[in-house]
């Protein structure tokens, strides 16, 4: 058996085994490792099912949505719906259903609405990964494909929770792009850093596109790649001291790391008029109104973290 | 079930096997004695054939395992999501058959979604917890040249994602075909795995891929696994003299 792809085709209808509710499949969302999502109706209104071979692995993920749901921080990911089983040619599969996000992944968002969006959208996904962290799970795989931003508000929403592991154990799904072990910058136990680093490098990846990212991809891997990446680099370059001591390991939380992104962030935000004289030639305009909605929304986050916490 | 110890042969390839056994009875031998055999295909560019992925998967389905086609960057992440779901898999289906003998019946299937999150829970534990013994069996046939590099980072990355376990873990390397042999052990039993170590270094490039005699020894590593400790150390003394070549040929075969 194959461990990826074999996930059965879903009936058009279908209707869980114990709880009775009747899914209307409408698209295939995406796949990820553990199995496919689709974008389903039930009683009319839009949710979005997972469906996998192995019935474990998806109950694990039910189990992690389960307990950060406890809180009032829901905003950490999807909400889950429902848990049930389906037959599919004669076998019995379980799927979850989950809210919808309706959104675009975060690298396509970025690549639409400019590199200036990355600081913003890493500052609120360190918001969401301290949630997580507090219930004593880090979510492990944490790349580009596995964030969203939602159409309506902006915020950032994790999906695909294939990759959460309880803090302590060893992480159980990773992308090497992003995993601290293949940057020989630690090893893959479950610990907060371990989630700070990769947010570390997706900040990094997302900041200089991906042509610039391949190139640097070749021959052996250690952080000193990046830290050249964010010498050269005019828009990481004032965010080298967070980024060094993530990639290090020195931040204990990720609200931590967030405060440190957020101070560079104010910063910039307000000296930034004055060096655009300088730095004109390169960038086509837009910018500060950019910023000045991004900064809006950081307030914002601010706020609402602040309400919470 | 505490002191549970899984064991999984992993074999790394890009083509059919063309002599000896076949690799998928040898696999289902070696489900037999409870160990389970994952594989997996590496490609370049250019497709693996019908015939190898047919065959890749049968000895997957034989070993009562997983398998999995990947391009050489993405192989480190695929030994170790490979190696943790048949992990995964291997405890369901022993707490599986517990739950049946003490329900009668029905087992994990018969349970509420509710209840059956919860045994999840106990599986996931489970498989951080117990003893994990790994030999991966690496294809060095001619074919294999250029993606050898690869495969060397993806045991020592391998060696990471074993060392963050729980529980304890411990891994061996061979290759084939060997140099006198059908099989090569490349690293003995070990905890850890040098990053120094050079897979690609004294290698025979040849045309035969004796991918089922290579399981069949791959067997017999585990069973020196059981020896006393004693003996223990003694084969792996031998095994450092010789090269770390052929530690097994002259007792099993």
């Amino acid at each position: 058996m194959s461990s990826k792809a074999v996930t059965p085709d879903l009936p058009k209808h279908f209707q869980g085994k114990w709880n009775r509710r009747s899914y209307h499949v409408l698209r295939e969302l995406g796949r990820g490792a553990n199995g496919t999502v689709y974008l389903v109706s039930q009683d009319g209104v839009r949710r979005a099912v997972k469906v996998g071979a192995e019935g474990m692995d998806i109950l694990m993920e039910v189990n992690v949505l389960k307990s950060i749901q406890q809180g009032r921080d829901s905003k950490v990911g999807p909400l889950l719906c429902d848990v049930d089983d389906l037959v599919v040619n004669g076998k019995p599969c379980t799927f979850y259903a989950m809210e919808y996000l309706e959104g675009e992944q975060l690298d396509r968002y970025i690549q639409k609405e400019g590199e200036e969006w990355v600081p913003v959208m890493i500052v609120q996904l360190l918001a969401r990964l301290d949630v997580l962290h507090r219930h004593g799970y880090i979510f492990g795989d944490l790349k580009p494909e596995n964030i969203m931003v939602s159409r309506t508000d902006k915020t950032v929403r994790l999906i695909d929770f294939g990759g959460v592991t309880k803090l302590g154990n060893a992480v159980r799904q990773f992308t090497e792009e992003y995993d601290r072990a293949f940057w020989h910058a630690g090893d893959r136990r479950a610990e907060i850093g371990y989630d700070l680093f990769s947010a570390a490098v997706m900040m990094v990846r997302l900041t200089v596109g991906k042509e610039r990212w391949k190139s640097s991809q070749s021959g052996p891997r250690h952080t000193g790649l990046l830290c050249d990446i964010i010498r050269k680099s005019d828009s990481l370059y004032p965010y080298r001291v967070p980024l060094l001591k993530a990639f290090h390991g020195k931040f204990a939380t990720a609200q931590e790391m967030r405060a440190e992104l957020l101070a560079v962030l104010r910063e910039r935000t307000v000296e930034k008029p004055q060096k655009k004289a300088s730095a004109a030639a390169g960038k086509a305009g837009g910018g500060i109104s950019g910023l000045f909605v991004a900064s809006l929304l950081l307030l914002a986050g601010t706020l609402y973290y602040a309400w919470f916490m | 079930m505490k002191e549970a110890t899984l064991r999984q042969i992993l074999v790394v390839t890009d083509g059919c096997s063309n002599t000896g056994m076949s690799p998928v009875a040898a696999a289902a031998l070696a489900r037999e004695q409870g160990i389970t055999v994952n594989v997996i295909g590496v490609i370049d560019k250019s497709e693996m054939g019908e015939k190898g992925e047919r065959e890749i998967r049968e000895i997957a389905e034989a070993g009562g395992g997983l398998c999995d086609i990947v391009y050489p960057q993405q192989l480190a992440q695929t030994v170790q999501m490979l190696t943790r779901k048949a992990m995964t898999r291997t405890i369901h289906q022993v707490v599986n058959k517990e739950l049946k003998e003490i329900l009668g019946d029905s087992g994990i299937e018969e349970l509420a979604p509710d209840k059956r999150v919860q045994v999840a829970g106990m599986v996931d534990e489970l498989g951080e917890k117990s003893s994990l013994n790994v030999v991966m069996l690496v294809d060095t046939s001619g074919s294999m040249k250029p993606k050898l590099s690869a495969v060397q980072q993806a045991i020592h990355d391998f060696s990471i994602s074993l060392h963050s376990r729980s529980g304890k873990s411990r891994m061996a390397v061979g290759s084939f075909p060997g140099k006198h042999k059908y099989l090569d052990i490349r690293i003995p039993w070990t905890d850890k795995v040098e990053q120094a170590h050079q897979l690609t270094s004294d290698l025979t490039m040849s045309g035969i891929t004796p991918t089922g005699p290579a399981i069949v020894e791959a067997i017999a590593l585990f069973e020196q696994d059981k020896l006393p400790s004693s003996l223990q150390e003694r084969y792996r003394d031998e095994a450092e003299n010789d090269d770390m070549n052929g530690s097994l040929r002259d007792h099993v075969f």
